[in-house]
Protein backbone atom coordinates (compact mmCIF):
# COMPACT_ATOMS: atom_id res chain seq x y z
CA UNK A 1 0.00 0.00 0.00
CA UNK A 2 2.91 2.20 0.64
CA UNK A 3 4.31 1.19 -2.46
CA UNK A 4 1.27 1.94 -4.50
CA UNK A 5 0.98 5.94 -2.79
CA UNK A 6 4.35 5.95 -3.57
CA UNK A 7 4.19 5.45 -6.81
CA UNK A 8 1.44 7.69 -7.16
CA UNK A 9 3.27 10.14 -5.94
CA UNK A 10 6.08 9.53 -8.08
CA UNK A 11 3.55 9.98 -11.16
CA UNK A 12 2.19 13.31 -9.77
CA UNK A 13 5.50 15.00 -9.32
CA UNK A 14 6.44 13.59 -12.92
CA UNK A 15 3.15 15.20 -14.24
CA UNK A 16 3.52 18.70 -12.66
CA UNK A 17 6.73 19.32 -13.57
CA UNK A 18 6.13 17.84 -17.53
CA UNK A 19 3.29 20.93 -17.15
CA UNK A 20 5.15 23.57 -15.68
CA UNK A 21 9.00 23.45 -17.15
CA UNK A 22 9.82 25.73 -19.43
CA UNK A 23 11.95 23.84 -21.68
CA UNK A 24 10.21 21.04 -24.34
CA UNK A 25 13.19 19.05 -23.56
CA UNK A 26 12.81 18.69 -19.83
CA UNK A 27 8.88 18.45 -20.55
CA UNK A 28 9.21 14.96 -22.85
CA UNK A 29 11.90 13.21 -20.21
CA UNK A 30 9.27 14.35 -17.05
CA UNK A 31 6.95 12.43 -19.56
CA UNK A 32 8.74 9.49 -19.99
CA UNK A 33 9.79 9.22 -16.20
CA UNK A 34 6.06 9.22 -15.51
CA UNK A 35 5.35 6.46 -17.92
CA UNK A 36 8.16 4.83 -16.22
CA UNK A 37 5.65 5.36 -13.03
CA UNK A 38 2.96 4.26 -14.56
CA UNK A 39 4.68 0.76 -15.81
CA UNK A 40 5.51 0.24 -12.66
CA UNK A 41 2.18 1.01 -11.11
CA UNK A 42 0.86 -1.32 -13.76
CA UNK A 43 3.50 -4.00 -12.52
CA UNK A 44 2.16 -3.53 -9.06
CA UNK A 45 -1.49 -4.38 -10.10
CA UNK A 46 0.02 -7.73 -11.26
CA UNK A 47 -0.88 -6.71 -15.04
CA UNK A 48 2.75 -7.27 -16.38
CA UNK A 49 1.65 -7.44 -20.02
CA UNK A 50 0.70 -4.00 -20.07
CA UNK A 51 3.78 -2.68 -18.46
CA UNK A 52 5.78 -4.46 -20.41
CA UNK A 53 4.03 -2.67 -23.40
CA UNK A 54 3.66 0.85 -21.83
CA UNK A 55 7.39 0.53 -20.37
CA UNK A 56 8.41 -0.42 -24.22
CA UNK A 57 6.08 1.90 -25.88
CA UNK A 58 5.09 4.85 -23.86
CA UNK A 59 8.53 5.38 -21.91
CA UNK A 60 10.58 4.63 -25.20
CA UNK A 61 8.84 5.03 -28.43
CA UNK A 62 6.69 8.48 -27.13
CA UNK A 63 9.55 9.84 -25.55
CA UNK A 64 11.90 9.14 -28.68
CA UNK A 65 9.15 10.55 -30.71
CA UNK A 66 8.99 13.63 -28.69
CA UNK A 67 12.43 14.27 -28.40
CA UNK A 68 13.19 14.30 -32.35
CA UNK A 69 10.41 16.28 -32.29
CA UNK A 70 11.93 19.06 -30.12
CA UNK A 71 15.06 18.68 -32.12
CA UNK A 72 13.56 19.33 -35.29
CA UNK A 73 12.16 23.05 -33.96
CA UNK A 74 14.67 25.43 -33.24
CA UNK A 75 14.80 28.35 -30.56
CA UNK A 76 10.59 28.28 -30.17
CA UNK A 77 10.67 27.56 -25.91
CA UNK A 78 12.29 31.23 -25.70
CA UNK A 79 10.12 33.13 -27.90
CA UNK A 80 6.52 31.85 -26.74
CA UNK A 81 5.50 33.70 -22.94
CA UNK A 82 3.38 32.00 -21.93
CA UNK A 83 0.76 32.95 -19.03
CA UNK A 84 0.17 30.40 -16.45
CA UNK A 85 -0.52 32.66 -13.45
CA UNK A 86 -3.98 33.61 -15.29
CA UNK A 87 -5.15 30.16 -14.71
CA UNK A 88 -3.28 29.71 -11.58
CA UNK A 89 -6.87 29.51 -9.55
CA UNK A 90 -7.76 26.40 -11.95
CA UNK A 91 -5.48 23.75 -9.56
CA UNK A 92 -7.13 24.90 -6.42
CA UNK A 93 -10.16 24.83 -7.40
CA UNK A 94 -9.54 20.82 -8.15
CA UNK A 95 -7.87 20.23 -5.38
CA UNK A 96 -10.82 21.36 -3.60
CA UNK A 97 -12.83 19.20 -5.64
CA UNK A 98 -10.80 16.05 -4.72
CA UNK A 99 -11.08 16.90 -1.07
CA UNK A 100 -14.74 17.38 -0.72
CA UNK A 101 -15.54 14.30 -3.22
CA UNK A 102 -12.80 12.20 -1.35
CA UNK A 103 -14.64 13.12 2.25
CA UNK A 104 -17.96 12.57 0.95
CA UNK A 105 -18.48 10.80 -2.43
CA UNK A 106 -15.60 8.27 -2.34
CA UNK A 107 -16.09 5.84 0.50
CA UNK A 108 -19.18 4.52 -1.51
CA UNK A 109 -17.10 3.37 -4.16
CA UNK A 110 -15.73 0.51 -1.46
CA UNK A 111 -19.37 -0.58 -1.91
CA UNK A 112 -18.95 -2.11 -5.03
CA UNK A 113 -16.37 -4.33 -3.95
CA UNK A 114 -17.70 -7.55 -4.30
CA UNK A 115 -20.77 -6.47 -5.86
CA UNK A 116 -19.72 -7.16 -9.75
CA UNK A 117 -16.87 -9.70 -8.72
CA UNK A 118 -20.37 -12.12 -9.24
CA UNK A 119 -20.87 -11.35 -13.01
CA UNK A 120 -17.29 -12.62 -13.30
CA UNK A 121 -18.39 -16.04 -14.44
CA UNK A 122 -14.41 -17.17 -15.93
CA UNK A 123 -11.11 -15.92 -15.57
CA UNK A 124 -9.36 -16.55 -18.85
CA UNK A 125 -5.67 -15.63 -19.88
CA UNK A 126 -4.77 -12.85 -21.81
CA UNK A 127 -3.82 -14.68 -24.68
CA UNK A 128 -7.57 -16.05 -24.76
CA UNK A 129 -9.29 -12.98 -24.11
CA UNK A 130 -7.39 -11.26 -27.08
CA UNK A 131 -7.75 -14.35 -29.53
CA UNK A 132 -11.51 -15.30 -28.56
CA UNK A 133 -13.52 -12.11 -27.00
CA UNK A 134 -11.54 -9.66 -28.54
CA UNK A 135 -10.53 -11.34 -31.66
CA UNK A 136 -12.17 -8.81 -33.72
CA UNK A 137 -10.29 -5.75 -32.38
CA UNK A 138 -7.05 -6.91 -33.89
CA UNK A 139 -8.79 -5.84 -37.16
CA UNK A 140 -9.31 -2.36 -35.52
CA UNK A 141 -5.75 -1.92 -34.75
CA UNK A 142 -4.40 -2.78 -37.48
CA UNK A 143 -6.36 -0.74 -39.44
CA UNK A 144 -5.49 2.35 -37.13
CA UNK A 145 -1.80 1.42 -37.61
CA UNK A 146 -2.60 1.16 -41.34
CA UNK A 147 -4.09 4.91 -40.78
CA UNK A 148 -1.50 6.07 -39.25
CA UNK A 149 1.03 5.34 -41.64
CA UNK A 150 -0.75 6.60 -44.43
CA UNK A 151 -1.59 9.90 -42.80
CA UNK A 152 2.14 10.76 -42.03
CA UNK A 153 3.46 9.58 -45.32
CA UNK A 154 0.39 12.07 -46.88
CA UNK A 155 1.68 15.10 -44.62
CA UNK A 156 5.43 14.31 -45.58
CA UNK A 157 4.39 14.26 -49.47
CA UNK A 158 7.77 15.07 -51.53
CA UNK A 159 6.21 15.73 -55.09
CA UNK A 160 8.55 14.23 -57.62
CA UNK A 161 9.54 16.85 -60.54
CA UNK A 162 7.37 17.22 -63.45
CA UNK B 1 -4.94 -7.00 -2.67
CA UNK B 2 -5.25 -4.31 -0.44
CA UNK B 3 -5.63 -1.64 -3.18
CA UNK B 4 -8.34 0.56 -2.69
CA UNK B 5 -10.33 2.01 -5.54
CA UNK B 6 -10.63 5.48 -4.04
CA UNK B 7 -7.09 6.45 -3.43
CA UNK B 8 -6.68 5.13 -7.22
CA UNK B 9 -9.74 7.26 -8.55
CA UNK B 10 -8.36 9.99 -6.49
CA UNK B 11 -5.34 10.23 -8.61
CA UNK B 12 -6.40 9.38 -11.84
CA UNK B 13 -8.91 12.94 -11.56
CA UNK B 14 -6.17 14.25 -10.39
CA UNK B 15 -3.70 14.07 -13.19
CA UNK B 16 -6.80 14.42 -15.75
CA UNK B 17 -7.15 18.30 -14.20
CA UNK B 18 -3.41 18.34 -14.27
CA UNK B 19 -3.61 17.19 -18.29
CA UNK B 20 -6.14 19.57 -19.08
CA UNK B 21 -4.59 22.20 -17.31
CA UNK B 22 -1.76 22.29 -19.77
CA UNK B 23 -4.09 22.12 -22.52
CA UNK B 24 -6.02 25.33 -21.11
CA UNK B 25 -3.01 26.82 -20.52
CA UNK B 26 -0.38 26.45 -22.64
CA UNK B 27 0.52 28.25 -26.37
CA UNK B 28 3.01 25.79 -27.36
CA UNK B 29 1.50 22.56 -30.00
CA UNK B 30 4.19 20.12 -27.89
CA UNK B 31 2.82 21.19 -24.50
CA UNK B 32 -1.03 20.51 -25.81
CA UNK B 33 0.22 17.31 -26.89
CA UNK B 34 1.99 16.39 -23.94
CA UNK B 35 -1.36 17.38 -21.80
CA UNK B 36 -3.11 14.74 -24.21
CA UNK B 37 -0.57 12.07 -22.77
CA UNK B 38 -1.46 13.04 -19.52
CA UNK B 39 -4.86 12.61 -20.05
CA UNK B 40 -4.65 9.64 -21.20
CA UNK B 41 -2.72 8.05 -18.93
CA UNK B 42 -5.04 9.01 -16.24
CA UNK B 43 -7.48 6.86 -18.44
CA UNK B 44 -5.37 4.22 -18.50
CA UNK B 45 -5.17 4.07 -14.31
CA UNK B 46 -8.82 4.23 -14.41
CA UNK B 47 -9.11 1.21 -16.44
CA UNK B 48 -6.60 -0.71 -14.58
CA UNK B 49 -7.85 0.35 -11.50
CA UNK B 50 -11.76 -0.65 -12.65
CA UNK B 51 -10.12 -4.24 -13.18
CA UNK B 52 -9.03 -4.79 -10.18
CA UNK B 53 -11.75 -3.73 -8.75
CA UNK B 54 -14.24 -6.14 -10.30
CA UNK B 55 -10.80 -8.87 -10.43
CA UNK B 56 -10.43 -9.45 -13.61
CA UNK B 57 -7.47 -8.16 -14.70
CA UNK B 58 -6.76 -9.70 -17.74
CA UNK B 59 -9.64 -8.03 -19.21
CA UNK B 60 -8.25 -4.53 -18.73
CA UNK B 61 -4.99 -5.86 -19.88
CA UNK B 62 -6.37 -6.26 -23.35
CA UNK B 63 -7.92 -3.27 -23.41
CA UNK B 64 -4.74 -1.10 -22.17
CA UNK B 65 -2.69 -2.55 -25.06
CA UNK B 66 -5.59 -0.93 -27.35
CA UNK B 67 -5.22 2.23 -25.34
CA UNK B 68 -1.37 2.41 -25.63
CA UNK B 69 -1.60 1.32 -29.36
CA UNK B 70 -4.34 4.37 -30.41
CA UNK B 71 -1.80 6.43 -27.77
CA UNK B 72 1.20 6.22 -30.21
CA UNK B 73 -0.99 6.78 -33.38
CA UNK B 74 -2.04 9.89 -31.84
CA UNK B 75 1.26 10.97 -31.04
CA UNK B 76 3.06 10.29 -34.00
CA UNK B 77 0.22 12.00 -36.42
CA UNK B 78 -0.09 14.75 -34.04
CA UNK B 79 4.14 15.26 -33.94
CA UNK B 80 3.71 15.33 -37.65
CA UNK B 81 1.40 17.43 -38.02
CA UNK B 82 2.91 20.10 -35.57
CA UNK B 83 6.82 19.25 -37.31
CA UNK B 84 4.74 19.95 -41.04
CA UNK B 85 3.23 23.07 -39.73
CA UNK B 86 6.53 24.41 -38.56
CA UNK B 87 8.35 24.03 -41.64
CA UNK B 88 5.30 25.95 -43.53
CA UNK B 89 4.79 28.97 -40.57
CA UNK B 90 8.01 29.02 -38.96
CA UNK B 91 6.05 28.72 -35.64
CA UNK B 92 4.88 26.37 -32.90
CA UNK B 93 2.21 29.04 -31.70
CA UNK B 94 -1.18 28.32 -31.54
CA UNK B 95 -2.55 31.57 -32.13
CA UNK B 96 -0.35 31.97 -35.03
CA UNK B 97 -2.78 29.09 -36.91
CA UNK B 98 -4.94 31.58 -38.03
CA UNK B 99 -4.84 31.04 -41.86
CA UNK B 100 -8.80 30.67 -42.03
CA UNK B 101 -9.95 33.72 -40.13
CA UNK B 102 -12.13 35.65 -43.05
Amino acid sequence: MTYHLFLYLIITIAAVMAVMHKKMLSSAIMLAVMSIGVSLLLFNFNAPWAGVFELSVCAGLITVLFISAVSLLKKEDELLKENYAKFIILPFISIALFILGTIYFMPYFEYINGYTKTNVSENLSLGEIIWKNRGFDLFGQITILATAVFVIKSIFYKRSDL
Amino acid sequence: MSFTFSLDFLFVILLFFIGAYCMIVSRNLIKQLIGLEIISKSALIAVISCGALINNINLAQAIIITIILVEVVVVATGLALIVKNYRLNQSIDIKKLNNLRG
